[in-house]
């Protein structure tokens, strides 16, 4: 953790940039330029210590801070819309608004990068670095805590049988090996089905493979009203409809486990609650632990 | 008439037209089976007919009714339209080049089946969607008759087709881009260049009437566009009513093209390739040609289907880039002959 920060300040660093040091003295004008961010910012900041938070904060469909964002000015990852606001800190995501980082960071703005975690420890992680970034270390610790808490009891506790899972995503999209969901799947006692199976290079099976890999729980990540596009029609396949009539069907939306926070303990409950169902339903899932 | 018509066939043609008729239709019902075979899980085809066949609700059986019979049967369907509308229009413009994708029929087709869908019209599955098609097929070929009717030549008649085809191109890649779905961009390959994957036998129900309709239409139109080909004046006097005959090719291409997109996106130029290769074997005579040009159309997209699944690449290529990559040397030899013969 500290050798993360650490690195952090040395890139600014290397930009020859007058960078205060993250934690040393609390930033008092926070930029936010990606939705994961905006997230952590919004629950861990002063009143006032936030300038800007992404226009996606706002959209109760992908954010689960929009009564949070509503106040406070959005803005849509463009350097011109952060310069004029001489934030002290900017936080971004290592693969969101490449070009507008690069601007900032030759303007001498303390830019912090946050990646995309895929363990638990990294959750952890990412948590106390914006925390500390934050000068809101007490307020970090105590989402650690409660989300640990949350997390603590988990579905491989109880020695059962382990259900088989798939997530079906628009477009056939699935969660692999090494993503946080995988993580969260496991924790919650499922057998995650396209760990084993290969994917294409988008993280795409063949609806031929998800029909047989037969899985005990399909887990629908997709937003029911969307907006019309042929990636959605897949998932009214017709031939995926026996499968969730024999399997169990939840659906998790996206913004509960994509970024770092205490919204992921609301999935692994959706998640728990579809093996103990699955259990039940089947009595003898396919696959042993 | 047909017996001068008949003997200049059998004077020009080395095999005789049932032959030819039943060799392409014994291949493509070859194709259809192999595409039934080939697939992305392994899978016994005889283990899973039987289960069909006994009402067994076993995997195989599902992946067999539900994913690769409705692409089987689309491949055959979408690829007889594609050669029958090809050849027809070759006939009734007197051009070679007159293919559905290279005057831009597929384009506008598609452009009315995004509008449809995108915009919230029209479900996937819907008559809308293929109403769309139709719309846009039937309005692209109408405004391509009108232009050769005003005496317009061969690079006029092809210029004009390439305009209203980039224009379509143009505006479908806008209508998606103006979609609020994060996905709808992505979704513009699909549309521009075709592709059979994850189809479900209720696009097959939704497509077959439609397609019927213009193939009924293209295949009666057979004598006529042999009464053409001696030239408008010729065709008057022999009794054949030319605006009927333009009339008529409108609307089969209007349904069979229209339908096709819809549900498979634009796949290029199986309707250029097909009837070029053919044409020798059926004495030049476009007539005849509709219907064997149908049959080599289905051959032609089945294979090209049966390819993009058996390729390593994956994500699967696009049908388009397949039939693109065997028809663009043709598209050539076609301009380079044609340059020859103005020489």
């Amino acid at each position: 953790m500290g050798a993360m920060l650490a690195a952090a300040i040395s890139v600014a660093g290397l930009q020859g940039a007058l960078s205060p040091a993250f934690g040393a003295a609390e930033p008092r004008s926070v930029v936010s330029l990606n939705l994961c961010a905006d997230e952590l910012v919004l629950r861990l900041a002063a009143p006032g210590q936030v300038k800007s938070v992404t226009w996606l904060a706002r959209d109760s469909r992908a954010s689960t801070v929009a009564a949070q964002a509503r106040d406070i000015p959005v803005n849509h990852g463009l350097a011109e819309e952060i310069v004029p606001l001489s934030p002290d800190l900017v936080i971004a995501g290592v693969y969101t608004t490449r070009m507008a980082i690069a601007f900032l960071e030759r303007l001498g703005i303390p830019v912090m990068d946050l990646g995309v975690p895929a363990t638990l420890e990294a959750v952890r992680a990412q948590i106390r670095q914006v925390a500390e970034a934050l000068g809101q270390q007490v307020a970090g610790e105590a989402m650690i805590a409660d989300l640990d808490l949350a997390l603590a009891d988990d579905g491989t506790a109880g020695g059962g049988e382990r259900p088989t899972a798939l997530v079906l995503r628009p477009n056939g999209l699935t969660a692999g090996r090494g993503s946080l969901v995988d993580t969260l799947l496991t924790r919650a006692g499922l057998v995650n089905l396209a760990a084993e199976l290969q994917p294409d290079g988008f993280g795409r099976l063949a609806l031929e493979e998800i029909v047989a890999a037969q899985p005990d729980i399909l887990i629908l990540n997709a937003d029911p009203d969307a907006p019309p596009s042929m990636a959605r029609s897949l998932l009214e396949h017709p031939a995926l409809a026996g499968l969730k009539e024999s399997a169990t069907v939840v659906t998790v939306p996206t913004r509960l486990w994509t970024c770092a926070g205490p919204q992921l303990a609301d999935a692994m409950t959706i998640l728990k609650s579809a093996a103990e169902q699955a259990r039940h339903a089947t009595g003898n899932p396919r696959r042993a632990p | 008439m047909t017996s001068r018509v008949a003997a200049t066939r059998l004077r020009a043609a080395d095999i005789p037209y049932p032959l030819l008729v039943g060799a392409l239709g014994a291949l493509s019902a070859i194709l259809f089976l192999v595409s039934l075979v080939v697939g992305y899980v392994p899978l016994d085809p005889v283990a899973a007919v039987s289960d069909i066949i006994a009402g067994r609700d076993s995997v195989g059986a599902l992946v067999m009714v539900e994913l690769r019979l409705p692409r089987a049967l689309l491949g055959l369907m979408v690829g007889f339209s594609l050669g029958a509308t090809g050849a027809a229009l070759q006939g009734l413009l007197r051009n070679p080049l007159a293919d559905p994708g290279v005057i831009g029929v597929s384009g506008a087709a598609a452009l009315g089946a995004v509008i449809a869908f995108y915009s919230g019209l029209a479900g996937f599955l819907s008559i809308g969607l293929a109403l769309g098609g139709l719309a846009g097929a039937g309005l692209a070929t109408a405004l391509l008759l009108l232009l050769a009717r005003q005496g317009a030549g061969t690079t006029a008649l092809i210029l004009s087709g390439v305009a209203i085809g980039s224009l379509a191109g143009a505006l479908t890649a806008l209508a998606l881009n103006l979609s609020p779905s994060p996905y709808a961009v992505m979704e513009v390959v699909f549309w521009l260049m075709g592709s059979l994957a994850d189809r479900s036998l209720d696009h097959v129900l939704l497509a077959a009437p439609l397609m019927a309709v213009g193939w009924i239409l293209l295949l009666g139109a057979g004598r006529a566009l042999d009464g053409l080909s001696l030239g408008e004046e010729t065709a008057r006097s022999l009794g054949f009513d030319v605006m009927r005959l333009r009339l008529r090719i409108v609307v089969a291409s209007a349904f069979a093209i229209g339908s096709a997109v819809a549900v498979a996106g634009a796949i290029g130029f199986v309707g250029l390739v097909v009837p070029h290769v053919l044409r020798p074997l059926v004495g030049h005579q476009p007539g005849p040609l509709v219907l064997v040009s149908g049959l080599g159309g289905a051959v032609l997209t089945l294979a090209a289907d049966i390819l993009v699944r058996v390729l390593p690449t994956h994500p699967e290529l696009k049908l388009g880039v397949v039939t693109a990559i065997i028809g663009a040397p043709f598209l050539f030899s076609l301009l380079w002959r044609m340059r020859r013969e103005m020489d």
